[in-house]
């Protein structure tokens, strides 16, 4: 009797144990791939049609696509990562390609065939550390002013003129605007974020991250920075602390005060141009940043960043879903701008006839500011995807009044050194 | 006889084994790596680095810690009074003898099912924000509301509103509770000419204290481990300048955000203290005011 329960046992343990160590194929062959991505709905669908098409190409694979908002993904992405169950393909984005490659995380692309040869120098540079190719980049994207036309027609003001503007005329705009708006619109959300830092910072010979991975910002950059926002926030052209701090947490453009028509500029990625004329129903500018002369701050960089799990059972596969993502008309022509203008020069050609007036806007503009942009940004050493976190508390420190800007610059550059470990 | 005995015992605990490992797996084993990892670097990706104390060390000068240990400490020792006492005043009004009891007592309990969900921490930000309930409500009086949801003086408030909802689980005990008092006692006090005010000092909650206790005990405990509502409502950063981060979301941050596992789990560890030592105190302070018959 007892040896036959300890079979018992034994066979159910078996059991539970080979239904825990599932793997990632199929009984009939067939390979899936896991794909992670953030974004909002449309972004999904689009997403879910590529995939589709992918799948149509190659039989035999079959590609399971998950996705949340941009604020959830990285703490997901982490927690998978962690426990082993990373997609197959992630999606990455400024200083993530670092944190995750230097923790051996990503798959060194020079291991698998991927063809780069069409895609642009520049952005491919971002997602190469150390020598090592971890990342393709998606489409190339430029920290930006979206323009509300027909709220500043409404407040009768005239639209700035984006060669010569410097941040004095920026905030008198602001201002005029403020006055004339009524209530519960605004000139602009607050504008502190730390593509914005690093462009205001790169305007005056510095910038946010030096290049051998130190804190490069100087105090009295942010002192100016913040002076200039309190003094927005006082003229009422920008919100109340309260409410910024509660956009702060509402990441997606539909919640933005420029995706609900409440506002006249937002300094925003260029690729995101069509989810805001999208979410806000109205025709919205792209301009360039002010005060890009005499040195220019703005810089052309890759939007995201396709990765390759290192842990990855089809490292094979997984490369071909890259290489129809980011060097497929086909694919091109169903994502068309939205993760940036594609980076590939033949998918980018290939798709000149599709594009939509949102995304011909879009491609204007980074065509023409790319004799116009900076030298490429030095991106954020391991520890730095800290930095938006810190700098979001920093900020509302300053907005409710508890810091002068003076204690939040020490504060900022103290934390991100700790964070940086610098 | 004896021989017969242990053999059932065997067989008894034969059919344990599934749990004893399950529960070494999934629950020993884990804490006890907690505790390993608390003395290493450990960044998730690489294996773990032995530290020593390091974690421990930084923990005594890191502000952030501190502050959202002063965060949870307001948190619990205003949110679970305030929850107890509603708790307790429900329970007496719902034990007079109100018609359709089983009805109130299952609509003031669901609160305690659904607060710990995202949802309802997602219904908060609606109701508590810039265009919320509360602000719509407070309109016509001419007051222009704030985002009480991320208003660094009003955040926290609005979570211990929340948790003091959830009063439903320990009204449901002192119910209970209520229920065991004799209505003998009630009796012979009325016929000695007291009223109900002081018959509810000194024959209800002296008899109630037991219960007091537990629901205390309880509730604190849980309170310390609260992460779903400020995770939601803060959007996972617990602020605005951090005055929602509570202890366990710093501990998620500094574990999933950062990368610092090793931090995290000496973190765990202090909770673990924290919490152990708060209920021993607990334990110490109820022979003083817990009255369990004579």
């Amino acid at each position: 009797m007892p040896r036959r329960l300890t079979a018992l046992c034994l066979a159910g343990l078996v059991l539970a144990a080979s239904a825990c160590s599932g793997s990632s194929g199929g009984d009939d062959g067939t390979i899936e791939l896991r794909f992670g991505w953030w974004g909002n709905n449309d972004r999904a669908a689009a997403t879910q049609k590529v995939i589709d098409a992918f799948e149509a190409k190659n039989p035999g694979i079959t590609v399971k696509g998950t996705y949340t908002d941009f604020n959830s993904y990285f703490d997901r992405l982490a927690t998978e990562v962690a426990g082993g169950r990373a997609p197959d393909v992630i999606t990455l984005g400024g200083a993530y390609p670092r944190e995750y490659g230097d923790r051996g995380a990503l798959l060194d692309l020079s291991k698998v065939a991927l063809k780069t040869d069409k895609i642009g120098a520049a952005a491919l540079g971002n997602g190469m550390f150390d020598g090592v190719q971890y990342g393709v980049p998606t489409g190339v994207n430029a920290i930006s002013v979206v323009v509300n036309e027909s709220v500043f027609d409404k407040a009768g003001v005239e639209l700035p003129d984006q060669d010569t503007w410097t941040w004095d005329d920026f905030k008198r705009i602001a201002r005029d605007l403020a006055a004339k708006l009524p209530d519960g619109s605004f000139a602009l959300a607050d504008p502190t974020r730390t593509d914005m830092l690093d462009a205001f910072s790169r305007q005056r010979g510095e910038a946010l991250y030096t290049a051998d991975g130190k804190v490069g910002i100087s105090e009295q950059t942010l002192v100016e920075w913040w002076t200039m926002t309190l003094e927005l926030r006082d003229a009422r052209a920008t919100p109340p602390a309260s409410q910024t701090a509660e956009l702060i947490t509402q990441p997606a453009p539909e919640q933005s005060l420029m995706g609900r028509g409440l506002a006249a500029m937002q300094f925003d990625w260029s690729n995101q141009l069509t989810a805001l004329r999208k979410a806000s129903g109205q025709p919205l500018k792209l301009i360039r940043l002010p005060g890009e002369t005499p040195t220019p701050g703005m810089w052309l960089q890759a939007s995201q960043i396709y990765s390759i799990n290192a842990k990855s059972e089809h490292p094979a596969e997984a490369a071909e879903l890259v290489d129809f993502l980011v060097n497929s008309v086909d694919a091109g022509k169903i994502i068309l701008a939205d993760r940036g203008i594609p980076a590939n020069s033949e998918v980018r050609e290939g798709i000149q006839s599709v594009l939509t007036d949102d995304e011909k806007a879009q491609a204007a503009f980074i065509d023409e500011l790319t004799p116009k942009a900076g030298p490429p940004l030095v991106i954020g050493p391991t520890g730095s995807t800290d930095t938006p976190k810190i700098l979001d508390r920093v900020n509302a420190e300053v907005l409710f009044d508890r810091q002068t800007p003076a204690e939040a610059a020490a504060d900022f550059v103290k934390q991100v050194a700790t964070a940086i470990k610098q | 006889m004896s021989k017969r005995l242990e053999r059932a015992d065997r067989i008894g605990y034969l059919f344990l084994t599934p749990w004893f490992i399950g529960m070494a797996a999934f629950t020993v084993g884990p804490i006890l790596a907690s505790l390993y990892l608390s003395f290493t670097e450990y960044t998730l990706l690489k294996p773990p680095e032995w530290l020593g104390l390091d974690n421990y060390r930084e923990m005594l000068a890191d502000p952030r810690l501190h502050k959202s240990l002063a965060v949870t400490f307001v948190y619990v020792f205003v949110s679970v009074p305030v929850q107890l006492v509603l708790a307790l005043a429900l329970a007496l009004v719902l034990n007079r003898g109100v018609r359709g009891l089983s009805f109130y007592r299952s609509v003031y309990y669901l609160p305690s099912l659904l607060a710990g969900s995202v949802s309802i921490a997602i219904l908060w930000r609606q109701i508590f924000g810039k265009d919320g309930l509360v602000n719509q409500l407070l309109e016509p009086f001419g007051v222009e509301g704030v985002s009480w949801v991320a208003h660094p003086d009003f955040a926290l408030g609005t979570l211990v509103v929340l948790n003091a909802w959830t009063f439903g689980a320990p009204m449901v005990i002192f119910l209970a509770g209520l229920r065991q008092i004799p209505a003998t006692y009630y009796e012979a006090a009325q016929v000695d000419g007291a009223g109900t005010v002081s018959r509810f000092f000194h024959i209800t909650l002296p008899l109630l204290t037991p219960i007091i206790f537990f629901n205390l005990v309880l509730q604190m405990i849980g309170a310390f481990q609260s992460f779903t509502q400020a995770f939601v409502i803060s959007g996972g950063q617990g602020g605005p300048s951090d005055s929602t981060l509570l202890y366990t979301l710093y501990l998620y941050q500094r574990g999933f955000g950062s990368f610092d596992m090793g931090y995290a789990s000496a973190m765990a560890w202090v909770l673990l203290a924290v919490i152990a030592a708060l209920t021993g105190l607990n334990f110490l302070f109820a022979k003083r005011w817990v009255f369990y018959g004579s």
